[in-house]
């Protein structure tokens, strides 16, 4: 409450300012501006309770009275417009007298348990009645009490979802949870139900609060009536303490607060810290809950090495001992050129740099990558890609684009905060949002038009967009038909016959664009992790130079991870951009002189035993990329595998030396998040058990093999400082690129498409290990549409057996309303039922077959 | 019923009386005597219905056509010169002077605000919008209020013809009626007019061969008092919980989906065709200098004559009480009326002879509203008046803002205090703290006006509540717990009210007097009801 505020909607495009008096100063706010923000912006506190810089105001609490001269009666500041001329008296006689009876209101009905309730002391009615309410009231009615099977109880506690929980008798119906969660997430699971005195908040019928912004309504409560299961009686809140911290998990990396205690040296919770630059202080549940993986119990507490067959517990010596031995061997019997190393970009740039170093200056090769997730990545990548990952991009200029096109992107699961800065600037801005998608996703919920395209016709649609710009003569272009020779079609007609949409409906996404004032648009990961990825970069430039898009607004493939873009910038890429090497080559004196390996080059050599080390940084190569068996292939031929982790996996099960990392709450670290903003993570804890930071894991193995990484911190801290301020130098292409497309064929006995994400509750694989997380969504299903499920007369909840050329999984069936073509999901979140069983890494479109099992 | 163009009135007409009226009346111009009107002072038979008190006194615009014409003919409501007003307006008139007959008429909107209808659209009219609508309000919700429903039961086009004038002035080309739950007849018959309107090309495209065009939709409410209110209303239209929003945005200027819109309510529109047929002067000249027209009433409880009335603004309450009414039933004294709805207030004998319009009404503590009107005799009690608005309120308070939610709660809950004879004085001034604070602090105008039926009822017959009070006695004997049955000598023993009891609380031998037995007794007035003696005091 004490920040401010500029107001969502009252962001008006005009520049009128009004001049008022508030408390005998002066200010000058914008026209539109509210009596409570003009005064919040120069710092005059006014209570409230239903007021909250993100939603619409409405002026339900009147605990923010002030008296304006002139005008009859008190004024809810919050639903007054500032106007010239206005006198406001925040502090009268008057003003002090309606918020008294306020609070005597509220507390008519609201129990003082607050000896017992969770929300005590951080609890905005206490404080409240603390500054400006009554010791008595005048009223001695009974109060109001919900009473649920015949029991009458302060603790009316119900459960509305998987983690929250409701106490509708301290509910003082600010309605902020109801509005958060239909302006600002557009979900419509909880509500407001009866009217008058009676009325109540509660889930909706049949339903459960289990949307993936739910934690939010528990923040936002100004009271305890909503908590969750999370925080709710492990500890008092004036006993914790607040360390600063971003989310490791959204490449946005929204602000976080680790509430923690010192002495147990554990993390309580997790909530937002606003930056309305980034995440308008909405976190999504996997920031919120998931902090819980770092007190997970299945964290690896020491060092394992591998004997005889069996991983044993060791000391770091004896660990270190046995890399320093293993490695050397390896290194001076086959070379250098035989280790490669993979690490997570969600780890912080400290280490990122440190594992590139190590790998390029100490073992000299190129073969380094971050990019484990993704498929058949060409050998070098091409500027078309990389540049459009590393334009300039702010999360904040999606408010004001007018027209907002996102491509290929199921949002809500990659990118909840966009998602909701997109559903803002359709609410608050009116803008117009126009979504492709290769198949229906739900977070299309806030376009105008969804344009659902042949799966695998990305870069049809791309060029049917193209060429219904040129041939409806909504741009001018020197030389269409270089155009239509590079798209490969001469018509747009034939582009829009190839994807299965209407031509209409594309020249209507084509005229938004060619008159939009400002435009955003965000190519996403059922895109970006397409084998043909670079085609379709391609065509996306094609887009962009047609439509002139950059010149007036922005475009940009999004980076997935927390600091994917740091790991771009520092290079940790077998062959990044040529300034970048340049800079590493002055930093470091000397550029290894080897093939530059990728993730997928790197496997197929550990599987020609070319390869014969390796290092894993904080990642798990068998879950994540997407050919399980060539993965795992790879990796058992292995010589030697040091893998640094969180917890075991499967990859861990195979390695040879297994070493503890700490969690991002245990060291101070920086992320680059995908605008190229670098954030600070402060170190909340102790690291845990034996574990370390991962750069010095890093430092320590350099150490043994004879070579000191940096001099010092302070080096280390220049060395990513140089980098990151590099610009990467490349620019857009100057001329029409060859796109081509060709239709894949696939057999006839697999024929559904399967698409892979990650479920809107978890992130990767780790996420399993965070309980609340599980509690929304504990395993693996695959989700079908009705039509789908009708065919193969399966319903909700029966098991399925999905099996590919390569692999067969059975999971639950979930039937979903808004998938509306044959195309069937699966999240990857799920270590039990491993769904990169099913893909094989040279297709385009990966197909199953469907059965129900009978039991 | 009336027989024109004589204006021959008969009364308590059964089936059974058609044919003796056909062969009498209409065949030989023989009055029969029976059916004739009997006045109910002076005892004397009038014959024609314009010479009585309860027409003459009347003047009926909103009304005009009410019970002469079929209100499912759209060819009887042409015929009574009906959408001669519309194709004057599409053919011959600008929307701006539209605007401009309506502003100089003084028109107000008799929904209850008293706004200047002229200026609202005006208003409406000048914000540029690619947009624009026009709503009409028939969500009546006062207990004992049936104007509006009248008139969409009894004359669908004329409500509808004056949305089509507004619509035109504004720009409209969509229009919404809001028509409460409890109104089947009004909504069957509001559809069927505008089919009728659509067949014969009165709706829809280019209507009347011009290049208007306009659509109107019927939209139900749920029931819900809050919903009469502009916003709560506009989002109820909308499929969304009618609920107020906060007022700085005007609904004029941000609306119906938040485009400016203009909302009247039935009534006003109703009265806009007459305007422009007959002249802004014409209406001007009715009524008050600034509450011009009539204003339509209904006109119910312990009066003679109860039912539908027009008047002239500026007439008194005496006027209409006593002329239009006849007097109080059973010539007891009058007590107080209560005009304007739950939300209104109740004035007593003293202010009987002001003048009926927007503004005198709301300085003496009540407010026209949207025109119901409730006589009270010396039996009613003042509290439990109070008691039972406020009930009504408390029930339909939407729960939106505090001071509505919680505060009416309490006021309710503090009259049944006193109605129950356990307040202290320090109650009152309770009561009358916290109708501030609610009348201060609350949102939209049900909250704002909620305490009026306390605060007016307070105003003018504080010593009936501070009988409830220090006396623990309630003066019109109503109040249960504070009243007891008590039989007199007047009792015959005639046993009919031991039968009527209930509860076994009377005991007596034939011709012997009866016993009420205190503990029993549940007062519930059965015996008082069968009592053909007066042997029975309440007290």
């Amino acid at each position: 409450m004490a920040e401010v505020a500029k107001k969502e909607g009252s962001t008006s495009r005009d520049t009128k300012t009004v001049t008022l008096t508030i408390d005998g100063r002066s200010v000058t706010v914008p026209k539109g501006t509210t009596v409570l923000e003009a005064a919040l912006s120069v710092g005059v506190q006014i209570p409230t309770f239903c007021w909250h810089p993100k939603l619409k105001s409405i002026g339900a609490c009147r605990m923010c009275y002030v008296e304006i001269e002139k005008m009859p009666k008190l004024q809810v500041s919050c639903a007054t417009e500032a106007a010239d001329g206005m006198i406001v008296h925040t502090d009268s006689d008057l003003v002090k007298r309606g918020r008294r009876a306020v609070l005597e209101f509220i507390l008519l009905n609201h129990p003082l348990d607050c000896p017992t309730c969770d929300k005590g002391g951080d609890c905005d009615l206490q404080n409240l009645t603390f500054a400006h309410g009554y010791d008595d009231s005048r009223f001695d009615f009974q109060k109001r009490r919900f009473i649920e099977d015949g029991v009458e109880s302060t603790f009316d506690d119900l459960r509305i979802g998987p983690e929250i929980i409701l106490n509708r008798n301290r509910c003082i119906h600010c309605y902020k949870c109801v509005r958060a969660n239909k302006e600002a997430f557009g979900e419509y699971d909880l509500g407001a139900f009866e009217r008058g005195n009676v009325t109540e908040i509660n889930a909706a019928p049949g339903q459960q609060v289990d949307n993936p912004f739910s934690g939010n309504l528990v923040e936002i409560c100004p009271v305890g009536a909503l908590t969750n299961t999370d925080w709710r009686y492990k500890i008092r809140v004036w006993l914790t303490q607040t360390v600063a911290s971003v989310c490791p998990y959204t490449s946005s990396g929204s602000n976080i607060l680790f509430f923690k205690e010192k002495h147990q040296n554990r993390v309580y919770r997790v909530t937002g810290r606003r930056n309305d630059d980034i995440d308008d202080g909405w976190l999504p549940d996997i920031t919120r809950y998931g902090y819980q993986i770092i007190h997970s119990e299945d964290r690896l507490r020491t060092p394992l090495i591998k004997k005889e067959g069996n991983q044993e517990t060791a000391t770091w010596d004896e660990a270190l001992a046995v890399i320093e031995k293993r490695l050397g061997e390896i290194k001076d019997k086959k070379g250098c050129v035989c280790i490669g190393g993979l690490i997570d970009p969600s780890l912080d740039n400290a280490t990122l740099h440190s594992f590139s170093k190590l790998i390029r200056r100490t073992l000299g090769s190129n073969n380094v990558d971050f990019r484990i997730d993704y498929r058949m990545l060409p050998k070098t990548s091409s500027d078309n890609y990389s540049i459009l990952t590393s334009r300039p991009f702010r999360i904040a200029d999606i408010d004001n684009s007018d027209v907002i096109i996102t491509f290929g992107s199921d949002l809500l699961k990659e990118h909840p905060n966009e998602y909701l800065r997109i559903r803002k600037a359709c609410n608050f801005h009116d803008s117009r949002v126009f979504s492709l998608n290769p198949y229906a996703v739900k977070s299309a919920d806030v376009a105008e038009l969804e344009l659902v395209y042949g799966i695998g016709a990305d870069e049809a649609i791309i060029a049917a967009l193209c060429l219904a710009g040129v041939e409806e003569k909504l741009v001018s272009i020197p030389n269409p038909d270089q155009l239509k020779e590079a798209t490969g079609f001469a018509l747009m007609t034939e582009a829009a016959a190839v994807c299965g949409v209407e031509p209409d409906q594309i020249k209507i996404v084509a005229r938004a664009l060619a008159k939009a004032r400002k435009v955003t648009l965000i190519a996403g990961e059922l895109v970006t992790r397409s084998r043909d990825r670079e085609n379709i970069a391609s065509a996306l430039c094609n887009l962009n130079r047609v439509f002139g898009i950059e010149e007036k607004g922005q475009i940009a493939v999004l980076s997935r991870y927390a600091n994917s873009m740091g790991a771009r910038k520092l290079g940790v890429l077998p062959d990044p951009p040529a300034v970048v090497k340049s800079e590493l080559t002055k930093l470091w004196g000397g550029w290894p002189d080897t093939e530059p390996r990728n993730t997928d080059s790197m496997l197929v050599n550990m599987k020609k035993e070319e390869i014969n080390g390796l290092i894993v940084m904080g990642a798990d190569p068998i879950m994540l990329y997407p050919d399980r068996e060539f993965a795992c292939e790879g990796l058992e031929k292995l010589d030697f595998l040091i893998v640094c982790d969180l917890f075991e996996s499967e990859t861990t099960a195979l390695a040879d030396v297994v070493l503890p990392i700490c969690s991002w709450a245990e060291y101070p670290g920086e992320y680059v998040n995908l605008e190229g903003r670098v954030q600070q993570a402060n170190q909340a804890i102790k690291p845990l058990y034996e574990s370390r930071p991962g750069y010095e894991i890093v430092e320590l193995i350099a150490d043994r093999l004879g070579q000191k990484l940096f001099e010092s911190d302070e080096v280390r801290r220049i060395e990513i400082e140089k980098l990151l301020e590099v610009d990467n130098g490349l620019s857009w292409p100057d001329s029409f690129v060859n796109t081509g497309w060709t239709n894949e064929e696939h057999d006839d006995e697999f024929t559904v498409p399967l698409a892979v994400g990650d479920d809107p509750h978890h992130c990767g694989h780790r996420t399993e290990k965070a309980s609340s997380l599980v509690n929304f969504c504990g395993e693996a299903y695959i989700e079908i549409s009705p039509g789908l499920a009708a065919n193969y007369q399966i319903e909700e909840g029966d098991s399925v057996r999905v099996e590919s050329p390569v692999g067969k999984i059975i999971v639950p069936v979930r039937i979903s309303d808004f998938l509306d073509n044959d195309v069937v999901f699966i999240p990857r979140n799920f270590s039990s039922t491993p769904v990169t069983s099913l893909l094989m890494r040279k297709c385009r479109v990966d197909r199953v077959k469907i059965s129900k099992v009978v039991s | 019923m009336v027989i024109e163009p004589d204006g021959l009135f008969y009364t308590k007409v059964k089936p059974k009386d058609v044919s003796e009226i056909i062969e009498k009346t209409l065949e030989k111009d023989e009055i029969i005597d029976r059916l004739l009107y009997t006045d109910p002072v002076s005892c004397e038979k009038e014959k024609n219905y314009n010479k009585i008190p309860f027409y003459s006194r009347q003047k009926r615009i909103a009304l005009r056509n009410l019970g002469k014409i079929r209100p499912n003919k759209i060819d009887d409501y042409i015929a009574g010169g009906g959408y001669q007003a519309l194709a004057r307006v599409l053919t011959e008139m600008s929307p701006e002077e539209v605007i401009k007959v309506i502003s100089k008429s003084g028109l107000r909107g008799r929904g209850g605000g008293g706004f200047q209808a002229g200026r609202k659209w005006q208003t409406c009219r000048n914000i540029e919008s690619d947009v624009h609508y026009v709503i009409c309000n028939g969500d009546e919700g006062d207990p004992g209020a049936f104007m509006d429903r009248a008139i969409m039961e009894g004359d669908p086009h004329s409500v509808l013809e004056g949305i089509m004038i507004a619509a035109y002035a504004i720009g409209a080309r969509e229009g919404y009626i809001y028509v409460r739950e409890e109104y089947p007849l009004a909504i069957i018959h509001l559809q069927k007019a505008i089919d009728n309107c659509e067949d014969v090309g009165m709706l829809g495209d280019s209507i009347l061969g011009t290049e208007f065009s306009f659509r109107i939709r019927i939209a139900r409410g749920a029931g819900a008092f809050v919903c009469g209110e502009s916003s709560a209303l506009m989002k109820s239209v909308a499929g969304e919980v009618g609920e107020p929003r906060a007022k700085y945005i005007r609904s004029v200027v941000k609306g119906f989906y938040d485009k400016p819109t203009v909302l009247n309510n039935v009534e006003t529109f109703a009265n806009v065709p007459a305007i422009i047929s007959n002249g802004a002067d014409w209406f001007k000249k009715i009524g008050t200098s600034k509450s011009t027209g009539t204003k339509a009433f209904s006109l119910v409880g312990k009066v003679r004559n109860t039912g539908l009335i027009e008047v002239p603004m500026g007439i008194t309450l005496r006027e209409i009480i006593y002329d239009i009414g006849g007097g109080i039933l059973d010539d007891r004294p009058f007590k107080a009326v209560q005009t304007g709805g739950p939300s209104g207030g109740c004035l007593p004998e003293s202010k009987l002879d002001l003048p009926v319009d927007f503004d005198t009404l709301t300085e003496a503590g009540s407010m026209m509203g949207s025109g119901g009107m409730i006589v009270m005799d010396d039996k009613t009690c003042m509290v439990d008046v109070a008691k039972y608005f406020l009930s009504f309120l408390v029930k339909e308070s939407c729960g939106k803002c505090v001071p509505c939610r919680e505060g009416l709660y309490q006021l309710h809950a503090l009259a049944v205090k006193i109605s129950e004879g356990r307040a202290t004085e320090g109650d009152l001034d309770k009561m009358e703290k916290l109708s501030e604070v609610i009348v201060r602090g609350s949102l939209c105008g049900l909250g704002k006006s909620g305490p009026n039926p306390f605060l007016s009822t307070v105003r003018y017959f504080r010593d009936e509540y501070l009988a409830h009070i220090r006396d623990k006695r309630c003066p019109a004997g109503v109040c249960r717990e504070l009243i007891h049955y008590e039989i007199n000598d007047k009792c015959t023993g005639c046993m009919a009210c031991i039968t009527a009891c209930a509860y076994d609380a009377i005991s007596g031998k034939k011709n012997e007097l009866h016993v009420i037995y205190q503990d029993k007794c549940t007062k519930c007035g059965a015996c008082v009801a069968v009592c053909n003696y007066e042997a029975i005091d309440v007290t």
